[in-house]
Order: structure tokens, then sequence, then C-alpha cells
């Protein structure tokens, strides 16, 4: 009967073949991703001259793609370490999810800073001449480690489920064959092996928490190290760090939808984990509002001068409508969706999900651009494009590249790898029968 | 009768309006030039030509005026000094060359004749200039005091000068430092003025030198002169830079130790935590290999 149920289960979860729609997701993000291509290509080959980067505005949506990267990137540390930790177990479908999101999502905040820099072999630059004092370092130094560990987090759990993929040779084809060979042939299920894997997975649990909060802190100091207004305060760390979690247990959301849909996973991925994941939003979502009120009350109720152009220009002028917009839609709309059971239900779950992400996207972009455009020291005679920001074609394309590529990367994952771990799965049923 | 006379001028005016506004608009601007005189320390010489114009009602500095130069009031050919041509500030300056020497040498009075030719925008213009020779002479006297005297050429002879108004101070970021609270000094009858240097703590250069200038500005007769001399009276400047030392804001290489041991401390620990995860791998490839 045992054997039944297992047999059962590695069926389920075993990855599978793109059906009809999987092949035109494919297909539409590889286009995304080429004519992203396409605009780099230009961009290289004219220079930054093709975006609407400019005195004022130098750090644009390339930079506010990379905040939303690599504040995604945290829901890795959220779901693995920190659930694994306080031993919250209906989390453990969910863990390779989040994992594979974090990897995706740091590897592309790694490329499109090298976007942002114009010309590639400028890379070069920040290992000759980058200065250990700056922020900058600090976020190459951090980001290289949290993607190491973020791989580490996502291979060892998958060690016992490569030995059962092995099992399926016909069913793997030749190449996927390989890969399983090459990455897990040595696991042969000995009580030592787990004894270890279990070892390194909690030190990885303990590792990834500090590093995870350093790479988004550090993120925030790039900010917060200058003295601009909507960038000089003290407070930045908590505020990146609370938004992150927020951001990337709403594409835990989407993914957990997305996959139970595709996949038919509907009695590994429940209710249950929707209603939990639901009331992780809405408690991560009222920290994200209490550290936005602060950050903008507190400087409001001063309004001091430098302040005021850039606070009102949010709050009622020309970025008001994607400011309240990026507020309503990450903070305020999800809370009053998932607060309610019915609005823990996969549909609505997953709304509130795209709104978050959405929203957040849009409140990095409010993080970066508005605060360039009142600079303490204003240029004479300024020409008036400088004035305004509006990326150009070739910005939103490279954007979108990098966001196709994100989702491309996760894509091809799940069809290689069990997107729930098998083993794991096997084992806390057991463990729960038994009991 | 009368009234037909009118009306024939009426028309010869209303015919005529056109050719009348046409040479009006062709009527160019005065280039107005003004001719100054430089005795540098008594060893160069140079002129100085300011060109201005009044352009719109305002009198602006022209730049790109082509400008010649020459030794006494005729413009002969063979008594030009030299060719400029104004810069940004409608200024343009000559040294006077040593090939000049002999026309120079030949009176105590010197004339200078700066000449603008014609141009698209400007009539030919033209600017004199008449000086008598005069030097200045600086020294020091006990109890830091600063003298200077002026003496000009009459006939063959140096003659000390009264009634010369001069500044007397120190070198400073491109102008004149006062030595004393006193702005200006007037020659006596030998030529000579006193002041008393009260600047003492003045910084100077690595060994405490400052270089005292006496000045005559735009004087009628002797143009602009000037003498200097460097005295040891300032405060010595040690340089000092922050830029080898360890700082947040000093360059590569050069950060806090607090912070490479902190940074490093962390970054090493991290890593020997990932080496020895990875370790762990090849202990389970190990054990699955027996």
């Amino acid at each position: 009967m045992e054997k039944i149920a297992e047999n059962k289960i590695i069926e389920d979860l075993m990855p599978q073949k793109f059906g009809k729609k999987g092949i035109i997701w494919v297909i539409s993000l590889m286009i995304i991703c080429a004519i992203g291509a396409y605009a780099y290509c230009r961009q290289l080959y004219y220079g930054l001259a093709v975006t609407a980067l400019r005195d004022y505005v130098s750090w644009g949506i390339y930079i506010s793609n990379f905040v939303f990267f690599v504040a995604i990137s945290l829901v890795g540390s959220l779901i693995t370490a920190v659930l694994r930790l306080t031993d919250v177990h209906w989390s453990t479908p969910l863990t390779r999810i989040a994992e594979i999101i974090a990897v995706s999502a740091i590897a592309f905040a790694g490329l499109i800073i090298i976007v942002d820099m114009g010309r590639p072999d400028r890379f070069y630059n920040l290992f000759i001449h980058g200065r250990l004092q700056s922020p900058i370092i600090w976020d190459v130094i951090v980001i290289t480690t949290y993607l190491f560990i973020s791989l580490l987090l996502l291979y060892f759990p998958l060690l016992p489920d490569l030995k059962i993929m092995i099992r399926f040779k016909e069913k793997n084809g030749k190449w996927l064959q390989k890969l399983y060979v090459f990455l897990g042939s040595f696991w042969k299920d000995k009580p030592a092996q787990f004894k270890i894997t279990d070892k390194a997975i909690q030190i990885l649990s303990i590792t990834i928490i500090p590093v995870a909060f350093a790479i988004h802190t550090v993120t925030s100091w790039l900010f917060a190290t200058t003295y601009r207004p909507g960038w000089d305060s003290t407070n930045f760390g908590a505020y990146f760090i609370s938004g992150a979690f927020l951001v990337g247990a709403g594409g835990v959301l989407i993914a957990m939808y997305v996959f139970r849909a595709q996949y038919k996973l509907e009695k590994y991925i429940t209710h249950e984990h929707f209603d939990k994941m639901g009331k992780v939003v809405v408690l991560l979502a009222l920290i994200y509002l209490y550290f936005n009120i602060n950050e903008f009350l507190v400087p409001a109720f001063k309004m001091k001068k430098s302040e005021e152009e850039h606070l009102m220009g949010l709050f009622t002028g020309e970025f008001s409508p994607i400011f309240w917009f990026a507020i309503s839609a990450s903070m305020f709309v999800p809370i009053l969706i998932l607060v309610f059971k019915k609005g823990r239900t996969p549909k609505w779950a997953f709304a509130a999900g795209i709104l978050v992400v959405v929203g957040s996207w849009f409140k990095r972009f409010l993080i970066v651009t508005p605060t360039l455009l009142h600079p303490f020291l204003p240029m004479h005679d300024v020409p008036k494009n400088y004035m305004h920001y509006f990326p150009t074609w070739e910005e939103w394309a490279i954007a979108g590249g990098s966001l196709a590529g994100a989702l491309l990367v996760i894509t091809f994952f799940a069809r290689i790898f069990p997107i729930i771990p098998i083993h794991e799965t096997i084992t806390e049923i057991d463990s729960h029968e038994k009991a | 009768m009368r009234k037909h006379n009118i009306i024939q001028l009426l028309i010869l005016t209303v015919i005529l309006m056109p050719s009348m506004l046409i040479a009006q608009s062709e009527q160019k601007p005065t280039l107005s030039l003004t001719l100054k005189y430089f005795n540098d320390n008594n060893k160069t010489h140079h002129l100085l030509v300011q060109a201005k114009s009044k352009i719109n009602g305002k009198f602006q500095q022209i730049e790109g005026a082509p400008v010649q130069f020459y030794i006494t009031s005729d413009d002969n050919k063979q008594n030009l000094l030299g060719k400029a041509v104004t810069d940004d500030k409608g200024e343009a300056i000559l040294v006077i060359p040593a090939a000049a020497k002999k026309e120079w040498l030949k009176s105590p009075n010197q004339n200078f004749v700066v000449v603008s030719t014609v141009s698209n925008m400007f009539e030919e213009s033209r600017a004199e200039l008449a000086i008598t020779k005069a030097k200045l002479q600086i020294d020091t006297a006990e109890g830091k005091m600063i003298t200077a005297k002026i003496v000009a050429l009459v006939d063959t002879a140096w003659v000390p000068i009264a009634n010369v108004d001069f500044v007397l101070g120190v070198k400073r970021l491109g102008g004149i430092l006062n030595a004393n609270e006193t702005l200006t000094y007037t020659s006596d009858s030998t030529g000579l003025v006193t002041a008393e240097f009260k600047r003492d703590s003045l910084p100077g250069d690595k060994n405490g030198n400052l270089v005292l200038i006496a000045s005559v500005i735009d004087n009628d007769t002797y143009g602009n002169l000037t003498a200097e001399m460097v005295v040891p009276w300032g405060a010595k400047t040690v340089y000092t830079t922050n830029f080898d030392h360890r700082s947040l804001f000093a360059r590569r290489g050069y950060s806090p130790i607090w912070l490479e041991l902190l940074a490093y401390t962390i970054v090493a620990a991290v890593w020997f935590v990932i080496i020895y995860l990875l370790m762990l791998i090849r202990k389970i490839k190990k054990l699955g290999a027996e």
C-alpha cells in the first residue's frame, strides 16, 4: 500500500514535458528576451544615448529592476530558512519554488547591473578600481555570496530526488539522464548521506539569513549613504528588507497558483497552503506599510525645503498616480483581499500576488527615480528633458527581457527538476501517517 | 504754390525712405579701443588693448577683433610690434619684443598706437598712448618696513618723482593684499613711500617666503608699474595631504584597518562555510562510492 502511494507521489511530482500552453509560454518569453537582446545590442552599438538616462536621472528602470530582483530573491531565505528553522512543515512543497525564484532573480540582478554600466567591460573596473569603503563593492561581494548559498540550498535537497529521477532513464531522455547522473549519481540513500545533507541544509539555513539581510541592507545603503531627498534615511535597511519579503512572498503566491494549475498539483499545493501563505503576505504587507508610514510621514511632518519638492511630487505631483497605485497595489488591496478567508483561496490569492509584485516593481521605480530629479545643486540652464524621465523603448525592452529571462530560468528548471521536493514529500507523508 | 511744394516734398521723402533705411542699416558700430602700458617688475614691458562697442545700447566686450600694435605714433609697417586677436574678455596682450629696443631707447617718452583694421562688423579704429618711462624699486628696512621708490627717465637720468599714488602689499591669489590698514601711499619729494608690514601670521611657502609688491596702477603719465621682492616674513606652510591616509573617503587600498578587518572577517567566515559545504558534497560522493 505504501509503495503504491510512493509511486503515485513520484508520478505526480516528476517533471513534465511542456504542453501546448507551456510551449506558447516559453516561445513568448523567448521572443521578449530576443527583443531585449536586440535592444541591448543597440545600446552596445550606440551607447547609453539610446536610453533616457541623462545627467539627472542616471539610474532609471535598470536600477529599479535591479532592486526589484534583489528584493524578490529574498524569498528563498524566508520560505526555506526562516520557516525551516522555526520547524514549520507546511512550507515544504514551497521551498524549491522559493529557491529557484531566488536563484534566477539574483542572477539577473547581477546581469542588469552590467547593462546599466553601458559598456560591459566596465564591470572589470569594479575589481581593479573598486574601494572596500564603497557599498557598491559590498553589494558585489554579497550578491556573489548569496548566489552561491542559494545554489547550494537548491542542490542539497535535490540530491535524493535526483536518485529517484535517474531510475526513469527511458522517460528522461538522453540529455536529461546525463545531467541527472552528473549531478547525483553518487547518491545512494545511505543514512550517513542523509545525515550529512540534513546537517548541510541546517548550516545553510542559518547562514543564508544574515547573508540575505546583508544583501538587501547593502542595496538600501547604495541609496541611504547618499545625502539626497528621499534617500537620506536611517530607516532604509529595514524598509527595504520588509518590502523584499513582501514581494518575494507575492511571487511565491503567483508561482504556487501557476505550478498547481499547470502540473495538476492540487494534492500537494492545497488550499491550506494558500491560506497560510496569504496570512504571511498580510503580515508582511502590514510590516511594510508600517515602514512606509515611517518613511513618508516623518519627513512630510517636518517638510524640509529639500524634501518638500520630492514628497509633493510623490503625493500630489508628477509621480502621484504611480505612487498611489504602488501603495494600493502592493499593500492596501492585497491586505483587503487576503485578510478574509475567502480571499485566501487560490484565485484570489493569485490576484493578490500579481498586485503585490506589480505594485512592488513600481515602488522600486519610485525609490530610484524621483529623488534623482531633485538634486541639491541643480544645473544651470539644464535642458528640459533632463528634468523628466520616461524610459525609451530600448530600456523597456531590456528590462522586460530580463524579467522574461528570469521567468524562463524558473520555467526550464521546473521542466528539468521536480518543482516540489519528491523525497521530502514522501518522508513527511510517511511520518505524518506514522504519527 | 506752398501747398504744392509740401506735397512734392512728401512724395520725395516716401521715394527716398527705403534707400535711407538701407543706408542706416549698413552703418557699422564703432569699435572703441583702450591701450594700456605695463612695466612688469622692471623686466618685461607689455601692452594691453581693450576692445568695446556699444551694441543694443550697452557697451560690450568684443571678442575676435584683430589688432596691430605699433611703437611710436606712426602706424608705419616698420614700427609694427606685433598682431593679436582679442579674447572673450575683449582683451589682447602683446609683450614688447627685444627687436624694438632701438626705438625704445631713443627718447625718455614713448608713444604707442593700436589699430583695428576694417572688418565685416566694424570700421577701422585706433587708439594712442603716450608714456614717460619710469620704474619702481622696492626694498625692506629694519622692523619689517617696506620701502618703494619711483623714478622716471628725464633726458638720460633717472629722477625721483613726487605725488604718485602707490599700492604696497603682498602678492596674494592674483591680487595685492595691503601691507597694513592703509590702502594707498603717495610718494614724497624723494619718490619714496614707506609702509609697515603688519601681516605677521600670513602663510608663506614652505620656507615662509612672501612676495612683496609695489604697484602704480593706471597712472596717466607712467602707465602701470610693478616691482616685487621675496622676503621670509610669512609663516612656514607645511603641505599636508590626507591622500595617503586611511579613511572612509580615501582611495582604493586605503580603507580603515577596522573596516578591512571587519569586512574580510565576515567574508572569510561566510566563504569558509561555503567551502565546508562543498567539502560535505565531496564526503557524500565518497560515501556513495563505497
